[in-house]
């Protein structure tokens, strides 16, 4: 018995895949791992709630948003632009990581994390977040309260929360443009 | 000739809106002349076995749920209660003498109840459902009443309610009342057993739900001529509920007490007020009154419920596969790929009951808006459903609302992207 096949064509971290043939069903986080190679993001609840899985979906040159891929059809990213955990440091041309991007960073400074399984999850997320800031700064009494929204769907096990929270909040404040002061 | 005919008119009805002012100014101030202030403080010490049974009561009448705020403290009032004619907020019923009924008697609260008048002799607006608990025994009243009476008294203020002219003059709800309070609401479904008549006092009487299941007029009162027959509340739609409405949608009466006991189903689960409904009142109904209360929904002889067609007609798989695929690439990771969902923790497309709605409304606020994760007895929880409306356009959200309707609801696809719009 063969599955049904559907064609995926999509760029991730700024290369372009496909048209590779998915099963009809296959779930984003399953063809990152088993067909693309690309296993750093991580599954863990499969039903969307953990967030340890998301990735960054690029919806125009103004909007990016995480996505879950433990509950997105393959399909649903046919077309689209996404960023992976593998995506967010700088790379050379041979493929090695030569600069962390600051929000890894300011994680790896604040041992954030420690068994790192929600790790991706964190920095797709922070990412996110850190540029929007970039397009449309805050007030600075808001950082707080703006890095608990934008983090809070994310789920860590072993209770990093506060070093996590911690490293983006010094993060946007100690970036020059990501705040304005308030009137 | 017609505006002639109607000027003819104009005199007869001043003069009869002036004779029915005159007839019944006496009647609409006697209340009033009636009405109190001050007095002692009620000190109530009724048996154990009669605030027992008051709990139990007000549990099946829900009188938490709209007085008490969300996080308030129970009894304490405060609910905002939006209305087209304006916000109406529940108020104070826990003992307390100045915020709340402590200066009540059980004469006082049976009036409450039975007429919609307060204890100061002004008309109580019909938010609070006097229309149905009009039919309650006196006996229940005060069983109730001895209850509410022995709570820690809260001293919370009420919030004084905020209605548009004229609708803010209370003595207004007198004439409403001669119009619209009937002592029995007509039966939604036919019977004669003791069975039936205890089921009909726990539906239409305490349970209060044609308040919410009965479409309403323009003067905001129940239509009793379509009792049941479903009415929109806010987003939602608080489906048609009488026995074809129920059997045609594939409910029978041991699927309804599960659905009452537990707010689970094996086609759905309960979402939105009927979850609150289901969590305060409805599951702590006894078993026998659960059952009662679905023989008087589906009647003594309850209708045969509705099979689901086996598979969709070829035709309107064609019609639907670009639904289908939206279906597999946003909804199957969590609903399964043919429909099956997740036992305890998604509910299933397959026979959902709210597919098997005509109206597609509740289908489509659901993909819009999501629904948040709801927790039900002993400890079981239905998963957050994640919302949709950034994620699909108008006419994927109804592509996708029809291939769920036509595959798994036997329901036609007739979402138009205009009614996906009209909804967001």
């Amino acid at each position: 018995m063969s599955l049904p096949t559907r064609p995926l064509t999509l760029t991730i971290n700024g290369t372009q895949h496909g048209p590779i043939d998915v099963p009809e069903g296959m779930m984003m986080i399953d063809v990152l791992h088993e067909m693309l190679g690309l296993t750093g993001s991580r599954f863990g609840c499969g039903q969307g709630i953990c967030h340890a899985c998301v990735v960054i979906w690029d919806r125009d040159e103004r909007h990016s948003e995480t996505v879950p891929t433990c509950i997105t059809g393959a399909d649903f990213f046919d077309g689209k632009r996404i960023r992976t955990i593998e995506g967010i440091a700088q790379r050379d041309q041979k493929g090695e990581v030569t600069a962390l991007s600051p929000v890894q960073q300011a994680f790896l400074d604040q041992f954030s994390f420690q068994c790192g399984y929600c790790t991706p999850g964190f920095v797709n997320a922070a990412t996110v977040l850190i540029e929007r800031l970039g397009r449309a700064p805050i007030a600075r009494q808001d950082v707080e309260a703006t890095v608990a929204a934008a983090l809070e769907s994310h789920i860590c096990r072993c209770t990093g929360y506060v070093r996590y929270y911690a490293a983006v909040r010094d993060l946007i404040l100690a970036t020059p443009g990501l705040t304005r002061d308030s009137v | 000739m017609k505006e002639r005919r109607f000027r003819k008119l104009i005199p007869w009805a001043i003069g009869i809106a002036v004779l029915g002012f005159i007839a019944v100014g006496a009647f609409f101030s006697s209340n009033l002349l009636r009405g109190k202030t001050g007095g002692p403080v009620q000190v109530v010490n009724a048996p154990a076995d009669i605030v027992a049974r008051g709990k139990y009561l007000a549990e099946a009448a829900d009188c938490a749920a709209c007085h008490t705020a969300p996080g308030g403290a129970p009894f304490a009032g405060g609910l905002a209660m939006q209305s087209g004619f304006g916000t109406i907020y529940a108020t104070n019923i826990t003992p307390d003498p100045d915020n709340g009924i402590g200066r009540w008697t059980a004469d006082d609260f049976w009036r409450a109840l039975h007429d919609g008048v307060r204890r100061d002799g002004q008309q109580l607006y019909p938010a609070m459902p006097y229309t149905s608990y009009r039919g309650m025994t006196r006996a229940d009243a005060d069983a109730i009443y001895a209850y509410l009476m022995q709570l820690r008294p809260a001293k919370i203020p009420n919030r004084t309610t905020d209605l548009r002219f004229p609708f803010n003059i209370r003595l207004g709800m007198r004439g409403w009342n001669l119009l619209f309070l009937t002592d029995t609401l007509p039966a939604v479904s036919v019977g004669h057993t003791p069975a039936w008549e205890r089921g009909r006092y726990v539906v239409d009487v305490l349970g209060h739900c044609g308040e919410c299941h009965t479409p309403r007029g323009l003067l905001g009162q129940m239509e009793l001529s379509q009792p049941m027959t479903g009415s929109t509340l806010g987003r939602f739609e608080a489906p048609d509920i009488t026995p074809d409405g129920l059997a045609g949608r594939g409910w029978t009466q041991a699927a309804l007490r599960e659905f009452l006991g537990s707010g689970l189903v094996e086609d759905g689960s309960a979402f939105s007020d009927m979850h609150l409904v289901v969590m305060r009142s409805t599951r702590h109904l006894t078993a026998n009154d659960l059952s009662k209360a679905a023989t008087y929904l589906m009647g003594d002889r309850p209708p045969p419920p509705a099979a689901l067609p086996d598979a969709p007609p070829p035709a309107e798989a064609t019609t639907t596969a670009a639904g289908r695929v939206t279906y597999v690439a946003l909804c199957s990771g969590c609903h399964g790929l043919n429909g099956e969902g997740i036992p305890n923790t998604v509910v299933p497309m397959q026979g959902n009951t709210t597919l098997r709605l005509v109206n597609p409304r509740n289908l489509v606020v659901s993909m819009l808006d999501g629904i948040a994760a709801q927790s039900f007895s002993y400890l079981q929880r239905m998963q957050a459903m994640p919302p949709l409306a950034d994620k699909l356009n108008d006419a994927q959200a109804a592509q996708l609302a029809n291939y769920l309707r036509v595959s798994f609801g036997g329901q036609k696809p007739d979402v138009t992207p205009d009614i996906v719009r009209g909804l967001r």
